[in-house]
């Protein structure tokens, strides 16, 4: 890693991060290094722990509003022009006055993708989960993933398949019990673990390292991941586990983390061979560069890859005990028992 | 250009964050709309969901308990609210519709004061702007 390369952006901050990434990230799937070249004003020194590895450690956010896949009218435009990412921001903050001064939600703020304005659902900006009332990681990409199309790949025939039948299955049967709910909605794991990618609030993180070890905890929800870095393998590949088993090593200023025995079902529903590898590299003060590639050749076409920049905040993780007030869960299925019963009546008349 | 960022725009506004805890609409019904006055008795600072306890007044001078479903406490934690900041006895107003179940649980849709201020007004530190850092 070259030192120097981190000068510019230690005084130009996170959006420095980005313009110097983006000719070495334009060009196609591969990850890029962090900023190769820089004229050096001053020289920023990544810092090490007290066992000389590269320091991670403190508590970052990832919010932000770059989506995972790059909207279709975007095709073929992987970064905003500084002017377009000003514009953004600009954009970003008259959206979030407009529910203030109105006193009702301008758009949708359900955080439920694509919901109507009038979803059954609470206000995201009057319980500051609206992502403009947090800290943001701003970075110039149009999409999470990286790459000239800037989405996932298309599904190999058998996964296409073999989602369609876990579908069909699954149809008429989603409020039977409570095993048929969601991972997430039953407070079990969260797609935003591994990889690390933002969640609809609390995009927050903590970064701990101890002797030979590296510790990755989300505050959602509430998980942590425990890295060895003392070269060990994985565990046996009959045992699965909701993030995967993962073992990790340094390369310079940068951790690499590579991840498999995932499940099934998480985090994508139906890769049942998913071989995933971080890459974490300080690139100033303030900003860790996230990347990681995901491979599973029975899931998609071809790899895929995606990066953004993590950023520090202030203060500290908030526990998010999801299994201890999960009410949701019941009122769902009594919701559910009643609606039948209503059926029911209605069939007997 | 300009076309496509108008575009673009018009899909940040909708492209809200892509995960919510659960269905909302399964556990809520949307034609039982409702608007409730009242008074806290408690606030369940708890995750996934905050739950407000309030008492609620009916036409006929009987009061009824409701729990109101609403965000995560973590970030308002981060913008300062405290568990005081929601005391029992505070007026408020919950915009909402009633739970499925039928029971007297309902989603907060928007939460105000009785004297029509935001509960949390004052709250929306601004650390969203690219050139703000920390």
């Amino acid at each position: 890693m070259n030192y120097r390369g981190f000068a510019l952006v230690a005084t130009l901050g996170v959006i420095a991060v980005i313009v110097l990434l983006a000719p070495a990230t334009a060009s196609g799937q591969t990850l890029s290094p962090v900023a190769k070249t820089a004229p050096a004003h001053k020289v920023w020194t990544a810092p090490r722990t007290t066992d000389g590895q590269p320091d991670l450690q403190g508590v970052w956010t990832n919010n932000t509003v770059t989506p995972l896949e790059r909207p279709k009218e975007l095709a073929g435009k992987e970064f905003y022009t500084e002017a377009e990412m000003q514009t953004l921001a600009k954009h970003e903050r008259e959206r979030l006055d407009q529910v203030e001064d109105e006193g009702q939600p301008a758009a949708n703020h359900s955080g439920v993708e694509g919901a109507p304005a009038d979803d059954v659902h609470y206000d995201f900006s009057q319980f500051g989960l609206d992502r403009g009332q947090a800290k943001l990681a701003w970075n110039r990409r149009t999409s999470i993933i990286v790459g000239p199309e800037g989405t996932i790949p298309p599904l190999t025939p058998d996964a296409r398949k073999r989602l369609a039948d876990r579908k069909a299955k699954a149809k008429g049967h989603e409020f039977d019990g409570p095993e048929n709910f969601s991972l997430g909605a039953r407070c079990i794991a969260r797609p935003n673990v591994a990889p690390l990618l933002p969640s609809a609030y609390n995009s927050n993180l903590q970064i701990v390292q101890g002797a030979g070890y590296v510790a990755l905890e989300t505050e959602m929800i509430h998980d942590v991941r425990i890295i060895p870095t003392d070269g060990r393998p994985h565990i046996p590949k009959s045992i699965h586990q909701w993030y995967g088993d993962s073992v990790g090593h340094w390369e310079g200023n940068t951790l690499v983390i590579d991840t498999t025995n995932f499940t099934d079902l998480s985090p994508f529903p139906g890769a049942q061979n998913l071989h995933m590898i971080e890459r974490l590299t300080r690139a100033d003060e303030d900003t860790i560069l996230y990347q990681f590639t995901v491979e599973d050749p029975g899931m998609w076409a071809k790899p895929w890859s995606g990066e953004l920049p993590i950023t520090r905040i202030d203060g500290q993780l908030y526990e998010y005990a999801c299994h201890e007030a999960n009410y949701p869960l019941a009122n769902t299925l009594r919701g559910a028992r009643v609606a039948e019963e209503q059926v029911a009546k209605k069939a007997v008349k | 250009m300009k076309t496509k960022l108008f575009v673009l725009f018009g899909l940040l506004l909708v492209a809200a964050p892509a995960w919510a805890h659960h269905a909302f609409a399964a556990e809520f019904d949307q034609t039982r709309p409702l608007k409730l006055k009242g008074t806290v008795v408690k606030w369940e600072v708890t995750n996934p969901h905050s739950w407000i306890h309030m008492d609620v007044k009916g036409d006929d001078g009987k009061v009824v308990t409701w729990m109101i479903e609403g965000g995560s406490p973590n970030n308002l934690y981060r913008l300062g609210f405290t568990k005081d900041s929601l005391p029992p006895g505070s007026e408020i107003m919950v915009e909402g519709y009633q739970a499925k179940d039928l029971s007297t649980r309902a989603v907060g849709k928007s939460v105000t004061f009785a004297d029509g201020r935001k509960l949390f007004l004052g709250l929306q530190a601004r650390e969203s702007d690219p050139e703000t850092k920390k």
